[in-house]
């Protein structure tokens, strides 16, 4: 490489500082030997030796003035995010559980399958390993027959490529017999098969196989083996070992429920590694998990979350001395086994010392007892909500709305846990629900008030329960609806679930209840206000929930009463994307961007499900967490209308303010409403509770 | 046993809410990183309840089953949240298989172990793996079940239970949540244990010092 110098050589000219002074550093160096250096180094692409004789001093001065370069920060070296973060996570493994080796593919390049990179990555270790003469046993599976097609070496020579274990009829490509063959073709080896069964009908058959001559001598051959290749498959319900067909169902099942982790060459491990028994172990021909571990070289290939457990179950076990797997499970792998330095070696930030915040060990609440604060928030709103509910007999966790019920409607039935106010109270009225029960903070309410709430609502025609779809609240109102329809109340139930980035649309049933929940509860009362059968409610208040969609954004997590402490902390310049309502860490941990900038994320995510045309109507909820002052809400707004005017979609109505919250959440959600003419006269039908009024007829 | 049986559950549950209140903080820190960080609240509500319910019982009179039932209602009306529904299910379903029992020897107790993980399972419609309360439920069930069948003494056999247990808490580190609000954050629960498994260990540990 030519150099470039384009600071005058100035070697021997008037040395007057003595050997190590410097004569005198050109001005735009200011006053810094080492920004010089390194000038002339990294950028000019000298030698060290080329800049001594520059700079007028010695080559060791030099090297010093570089070194200390990089220690004052002067010079940062930067590896490409995704290359470091495998790499040192495949540093990590090796030095964690004693491998020789370990190669971790990075997680940057989604246009592939999985199995394929790792498939790629496994052929680029074992093509390092396998030398002339060696014995390989190769396991079955997806991931070994992709290493398999993916490995090339031509110039061995004498090597012999062995079936782990029996064979199989199965109807997929990865029997033990093709993966095999894949392997010993791609490096013109040997194929020995075992041509016996991987699993026989009992134990004798299997002590009679192997007494065969034949099999005698390919099992001889996999005894010599010395290296092998394997996957490693979870037992969990999506785990292919399931519908592989290799293993018999019911067998799983004892493996599973004495705690088998993980799966190698068809044995089973329990999470320490250790081997569990089952039915199938004496009928099971192939290698032994005792012979697996006498192999010289272990490699093993595998990758995917639901893998965590399985291959730490194999690592620990002492299965496994080459590990090829993808940075997202490999730092699964990792903090699973409780090694918590990784985030850190991870950041490629500068080492500077975090803003310290432990000058505060607590957030200041309007308080009495901590314990008591649902019960005195239920007296001041019980009290301030007066004209509109009142609770139901004695119970103070179940309120019934004045003029609600009445013979002949069905009944609207909601709750939550508190924490959220003014949901789900401030929606209890004429028009709107008609009661609502109420559980501890971010707790479902129990049974017990919400079958109270359905007598309560019942008015001959039904009731439906609309509810946010979380584990909880889904088995509370379970339990209430029988014991109501025990009582000879039909019940009907919508879950909300319009927190749009909590599952993906493949699982919209998975997805949970946010603070959409305003605008299906408002369709939902108004359907059962205007005498509509409870068939046509459930269906209305079911279409209003599949065309709402809500995205939330956190910049500080909330804080329980009782401990006054943040659930978790959100960095000083993160934001949490996909925060439900609950304190729950959302969906991903990214960089706060600007109002406009985050505006603009929720929206394309709501605009790559919702499927409106230029013309069509919405309904606009900007809600806050909390603690989101009414000014942001607004700055968030201006670009919600912006985004939807460019698309030519009008706002028929629109709220901004505090909805839907989470204590002191500080973040904000948008939630919108694709209206069609049903909803939207839905939505207009009068109401008249405490934080919605709508058209009242004495007050259009 | 000079004891009750009744009287002898009724020491269980104060042992119960002793464990819970002691690892209360603890519980709750556990639940901020994956869930709502509420866990060692509702916990502690949901077993001060039961102490006031069994307060309320003759223990003289009660039998063991009407001790479970009585500690079922009284969690569920206090707490709902997802700990309500499956406690009061597990504790219902233990109440029935100690219907008419009078004794609480081992089989009484690997019955009741098997009652109350079975009743969790069916209501939360989870399984083992699933990084939740039953990671430590069926464990410790079946190690009941495996030390009744091998004859092992009374102090054997709660060892093997609550080790059965504590394994199946530490365990939980290394899953993924397939269920509950930890679901949600997906690999992000990675290296935690579950709230729910490691109050589940507590328990059991407090049912091996009562009984």
């Amino acid at each position: 490489m030519a150099l470039k110098t384009s600071a005058p050589r100035k070697g021997g000219i008037s040395r007057v500082n003595g050997p190590e002074g410097i004569d005198s550093i050109p001005l735009r160096y200011g006053d810094d030997p080492y920004v010089w250096a390194c000038w002339l180094y990294y950028e000019d692409g000298m030698t060290q030796g080329e800049i001594a004789e520059a700079m007028g001093v010695s080559r060791a001065t030099v090297n010093s003035y570089l070194a200390d370069a990089r220690e004052k920060g002067i010079v940062n070296i930067s590896i490409e995010p995704a290359r470091l973060a495998s790499l040192t996570i495949a540093q990590e493994l090796k030095r964690h559980f004693g491998l020789s080796d370990c190669l971790v593919v990075p997680n940057d390049d989604d246009t592939r399958p999985l199995i394929g990179r790792l498939g790629a990555a496994g052929a680029q270790a074992l093509a390092k390993m396998i030398k002339s003469g060696d014995t390989l046993a190769v396991a079955w599976g997806r991931t070994i027959l992709s290493v398999g097609e993916h490995l090339e070496m031509a110039s061995l020579q004498d090597v012999t490529v062995v079936q782990a274990t029996g064979g199989t009829t199965a109807s997929f490509a990865y029997t033990p017999e093709l993966t095999t063959a894949a392997v010993a073709r791609a490096i013109s080896a040997r194929c020995v098969n075992i041509t016996a069964p991987a699993i026989v009908a009992s134990a004798q058959m299997h002590d009679m196989l192997l007494t065969e001559p034949l099999i005698r001598e390919q099992f001889d051959t996999l005894a010599r083996a010395n290296r092998v290749v394997f996957g490693i498959a979870s037992l969990r319900p999506n785990s292919t070992i399931h519908t592989s067909g290799f293993f018999e169902s019911v067998p799983l099942q004892h493996y599973l429920a004495k705690g088998a982790a993980g799966v190698l060459a068809g044995r089973f491990i329990d999470e320490r590694g250790r081997p569990v028994a089952g039915p199938l172990d004496d009928r099971t021909i192939g290698i032994s998990l005792e012979m697996l571990r006498g192999i010289g070289t272990r490699v093993a290939v595998a990758g995917g979350f639901d893998k965590v457990p399985a291959l730490l179950a194999a690592l620990r076990g002492g299965y496994v001395n080459v590990l090829v797997t993808d940075a997202a499970t490999g730092a699964g792998i990792l903090r699973a086994d409780g090694v918590t330095s990784l985030d850190g070696k991870l950041s490629q930030r500068q080492k500077s010392t975090p803003v310290a915040n432990a000058y505060r060990t607590h957030v200041k609440k309007f308080l009495n007892n901590p314990n008591d604060v649902v019960e005195e928030m239920l007296d001041g709103l019980i009290a301030a909500h007066k004209p509109y509910l009142q609770p139901i007999g004695n119970s103070r966790r179940a309120l019934v709305a004045r003029n609600g019920p009445r013979p002949g409607k069905v009944g609207l039935v909601i709750g939550g846990g508190t924490g959220h106010e003014p949901c789900f109270v401030g929606y209890v009225g004429k028009g709107l629900a008609d009661a609502v029960a109420i559980g501890n903070i971010f707790s479902s309410p129990p049974p017990d008030p919400i079958a109270k709430c359905a007598v309560a609502a019942s008015g001959g025609a039904g009731v439906l329960f609309v509810y946010g779809n979380y584990a909880g609240d889904v088995m509370n109102f379970e339990m209430a609806a029988e014991i109501a329809e025990e009582k000879g109340i039909p019940i009907r139930t919508v879950l909300t679930t319009d927190d749009i980035v909590s599952s993906p649309v493949e699982d919209k049933e998975g997805r949970r209840g946010v603070a959409g929940n305003f605008f299906v509860f408002k369709v939902a009362g108004a359907a059962c206000d205007r005498g509509m059968t409870l068939d046509e409610c459930e269906a209305v208040t079911r279409k209003a929930n599949d065309r709402t969609y809500t995205v939330g954004v956190a910049l500080e997590s909330c804080s329980m009463p009782q401990t006054r402490r943040h659930n978790f902390e959100i960095g000083p310049d993160d934001m949490e994307l996909g925060m439900g309502i609950h304190g729950e860490p959302g969906v991903s941990r990214e960089r706060i961007r600007t109002a406009d900038e985050i505006v603009d994320t929720i929206m394309d995510n709501i605009f790559k499900e919702m499927k409106a045309e230029p013309g069509d109507r919405v309904a606009v909820l900007v809600n806050s967490f909390g603690a989101t002052p009414q000014m942001e809400l607004y700055i968030l707004f201006r670009r919600v209308e912006q985004r939807l005017a460019a698309k030519n979609i009008a706002i028929e109505a629109n709220w901004v303010g505090h909805y839907c919250t989470s204590l002191d959440m500080v973040g904000a959600s948008i939630s919108i409403l694709h209206l069609d003419r049903q909803l939207t006269e839905l939505l207009h039908h009068p109401c008249q509770t405490a934080v919605l009024t709508i058209n009242t007829p004495e007050t259009p | 046993m000079s004891e009750s049986a009744a009287r002898a559950l009724a020491k269980m549950f104060e042992r119960m809410a002793e464990a819970i209140e002691a690892e209360k903080d603890h519980l709750s820190e556990l639940d901020g990183a994956i869930g709502d960080g509420d866990h060692g609240i509702t916990m502690s509500i949901g077993f001060k309840a039961v102490s006031a319910a069994l307060s309320a019982l003759d223990l003289d009179a009660a039998s063991p089953s009407e001790v479970m039932s009585t500690a079922a209602t009284g969690f569920l009306d206090a707490v709902g949240a997802s700990t309500g529904p499956l406690y009061a299910t597990g504790f219902r379903r233990a109440a029935q298989t100690l219907a008419g029992r009078e004794n609480l020897d081992l089989p009484a107790c690997r019955d009741m172990l098997a009652a109350l993980s079975e009743g969790i399972r069916e209501r939360g419609k989870a399984q083992r793996g699933d990084k939740t309360m039953l990671d430590v439920w069926l464990p410790a069930a079946q190690a009941a079940a495996t030390a009744v069948a091998e004859g092992r003494s009374k102090p054997d056999f709660w060892a093997a239970v609550t080790s059965a247990a504590d394994n199946g808490a530490a365990a939980t580190a290394t899953m993924v949540a397939a269920k509950g609000r930890a679901a949600r954050v997906r690999e992000r629960s990675l290296g935690h244990l579950d709230p729910g498994a490691t109050s589940a260990a507590a328990l059991v540990r407090a049912m091996a010092e009562a009984l």
